[in-house]
């Protein structure tokens, strides 16, 4: 090849390379602006939402007085409690979800019982029913169970959750077998095992099947709005949409709301981010 | 067949084991997702009597009724619309940004991370967000007006209803559906497309003859999943437009929640909620034959 073809083709390259830049900049920060703007809204008084918007000016996406004022009166507000249920019920959630998951997962992968391709079926079709199309006919039978308007009715059904087996099983697969073996020689039982082999070994599939738990949860809307909506209860994406829906709308403290209720799971999302996108490529790709 | 009985006891003492390690999840698996469906199963057969007080077996009348109701047969349309327009576009979408943010440039890493950062809004919270965006003085027309283009009425318009809710809900879709699509991309070995350049083959000719075939399982998987969660669209239809105006955003959903609901009739609604698991059954049937003819492929 001449130095002149070489020259115009890493010439070309360079081009294709900006140009590539400035596109992938562009969707980013489109992708961005939605969210960066309930960001810098929440920082300034209700009032002031729809000031800068027309024309567009630099104000519209930044403030020179940003104050937390929205997020002080958010902690007084209904919304406040609602969003510390939120917590409560995500994280009760996710402790009693991996122990009855994992152990469900460890059942499956380390005990070689009769039946366990049945029980492994259930698992699968449990989970291939989507949970949202079968909440009206649940609520029906939670309000049967005298469950309404409680955590435990909020929590029980985020507990078994099919992916998280899964996902777990597939990891517990990977332990050799030899390992049981030796757990069994030195005189542990099936608990043991399960205790002191298998969950220290498996720190990082118990994190992808935590998040899963923790997600299904957070996210969930069409339960919470069933199950438990009085004041006591309700859960924080339950009363923002209420806020949203009411005459007079502190445009301020909504967006607040809206920024907690994000930023609880997106922290969670990036400081575990590898088991996430580990977890995200085990269940689509395995 | 004889087997010696401490081996037999053994054996039935295992199951005791695993019953035991299993018995929380198998319980709450078939009290709080199987169940339900069997419930819903059986009570969309029956319909409530005045006449004689309770219920009365009516075999598949509930299911004739409906599809005989111009409001449902509405909602079939547009949900089956709304799913035929948003998961080719929400795919396509995430594939080309899939493969814009797997080739280098500078700070693909930083611009991709922007993409995916609205994955961890949930969808009521998108919702709300958007409809201060879609208001007719929202940020939404702020930005028509900066490019030249009339104010549009979005969520009040039944010819913009369904479209405004696909975009809000592409938002926090595309991302997620994109990291699947990236780590397909990326498991693509690079010797394939050093391969393909010493061929002379143009970049679009790469794109369609190399990455797409190679990237088929991880696409049949998207798409199956993103559909099941396209057909169970709620939040915005209820926070934002109620199913209005008209109907124009009514997805079965929020059909059935109305039917439940407002309007009382629980066994037509659970005969709909049967409608619908079938419909999403049929979408995960689908994948396993497309995912084991990719496999014999």
């Amino acid at each position: 090849m001449s130095t002149v073809a070489a020259a115009k083709a890493s010439g070309r390259r360079t081009l294709g390379c900006i140009a590539l830049s400035i596109l992938g900049a562009c969707v980013g920060l489109l992708f961005l602006i939605p969210l960066w703007w309930t960001f810098v809204n929440s920082l300034r008084p209700g009032g002031d939402t729809f000031r800068y918007l027309n024309p567009l000016q630099w104000e519209t996406f930044f403030t020179m007085t940003p104050s937390l004022d929205n997020y002080a009166e958010l902690l007084r507000s209904n919304l406040g409690l609602a969003m510390l249920n939120s917590i409560f019920v995500s994280a009760a959630t996710v402790v009693i979800g991996l122990g009855i998951c994992s152990m469900a997962a460890f059942a499956l992968a380390a005990i070689p019982f009769r039946g366990s391709g049945a029980v492994f079926v259930v698992v699968v079709v449990s989970f291939l029913i989507p949970f949202d199309a079968i909440a009206i006919p649940l609520a029906d039978l939670f309000r049967d169970w005298n469950l309404q308007n409680t955590y435990a009715g909020l929590i029980l059904p985020g507990l078994g959750n099919g992916m998280a087996i899964f996902l777990l099983r597939t990891f517990f697969l990977a332990i050799p077998k030899d390992l049981v073996e030796a757990g069994r020689l030195d005189g542990l039982g099936w608990w043991g095992i399960f205790r002191r082999i298998y969950l220290p070994l498996s720190v990082p599939s118990l994190i992808g099947a935590g998040l899963t738990l923790f997600l299904f949860q957070w996210q969930s809307y069409v339960w919470p709005l069933l199950n438990g909506t009085d004041e006591q209860h309700i859960l924080g994406p339950i009363a923002l949409s209420n806020l949203q829906g009411q005459f007079n709308v502190d445009y301020g403290v909504m967006f607040a709301g809206s920024i907690v209720l994000t930023v609880i799971p997106l922290a969670i999302i990036i400081g575990f981010q590898r088991y996430f996108i580990q977890s995200v490529t085990t269940t689509g790709l395995k | 067949m004889a087997v010696p009985p401490v081996r037999r006891r053994r054996r039935a003492s295992l199951v005791a084991v695993a019953a035991a390690f299993l018995a929380p999840a198998l319980i709450s698996l078939i009290v709080l997702r199987l169940a339900p469906a069997a419930v819903a199963l059986w009570e969309s057969l029956f319909r409530e009597s005045f006449l004689r007080g309770g219920t009365v077996f009516v075999g598949f009348e509930n299911y004739a009724d409906l599809f005989g109701n111009a409001d449902f047969n509405n909602a079939l349309l547009v949900t089956l619309v709304f799913s035929a327009i948003v998961n080719p576009l929400q795919i396509a979408v995430s594939f080309l940004l899939a493969v814009l943010y797997t080739r280098k440039a500078a700070g693909a890493k930083v611009w991709r991370s922007l993409v995916v950062l609205p994955i961890a809004v949930p969808p009521a919270v998108s919702a709300v967000v958007w409809s201060v965006i879609y208001r007719p003085d929202g940020l939404g027309n702020s930005f028509l007006d900066l490019l030249g283009l009339p104010a549009q009425p979005f969520l009040t318009s039944p010819q913009q209803s369904l479209a405004s809710i696909m975009v809000l809900l592409s938002w926090i879709g595309v991302g997620y559906w994109m990291l699947f699509l990236i780590a397909g991309i990326n498991d693509v070995p690079n010797e394939l497309y050093e391969a393909a350049s010493i061929d002379g083959a143009s970049a679009w000719r790469k794109l369609w003859s190399v990455t797409f075939p190679l990237v088929r399982r991880p696409l049949a998987f998207v798409l199956v999943a993103d559909t099941v969660s396209n057909f169970l669209i709620f939040a915005p239809v209820q926070i934002l437009t109620k199913g209005g105006p008209s109907g124009s955003s009514n997805l079965l959903m929020y059909d059935i929640y109305t039917r439940a609901y407002t309007l009382g009739d629980l066994s037509k609604a659970q005969a709909e909620v049967i409608i619908l698991v079938l419909l999403t059954l049929a979408v995960v049937a689908l994948q396993f034959r497309l995912l084991r003819s990719s496999d014999a492929a």
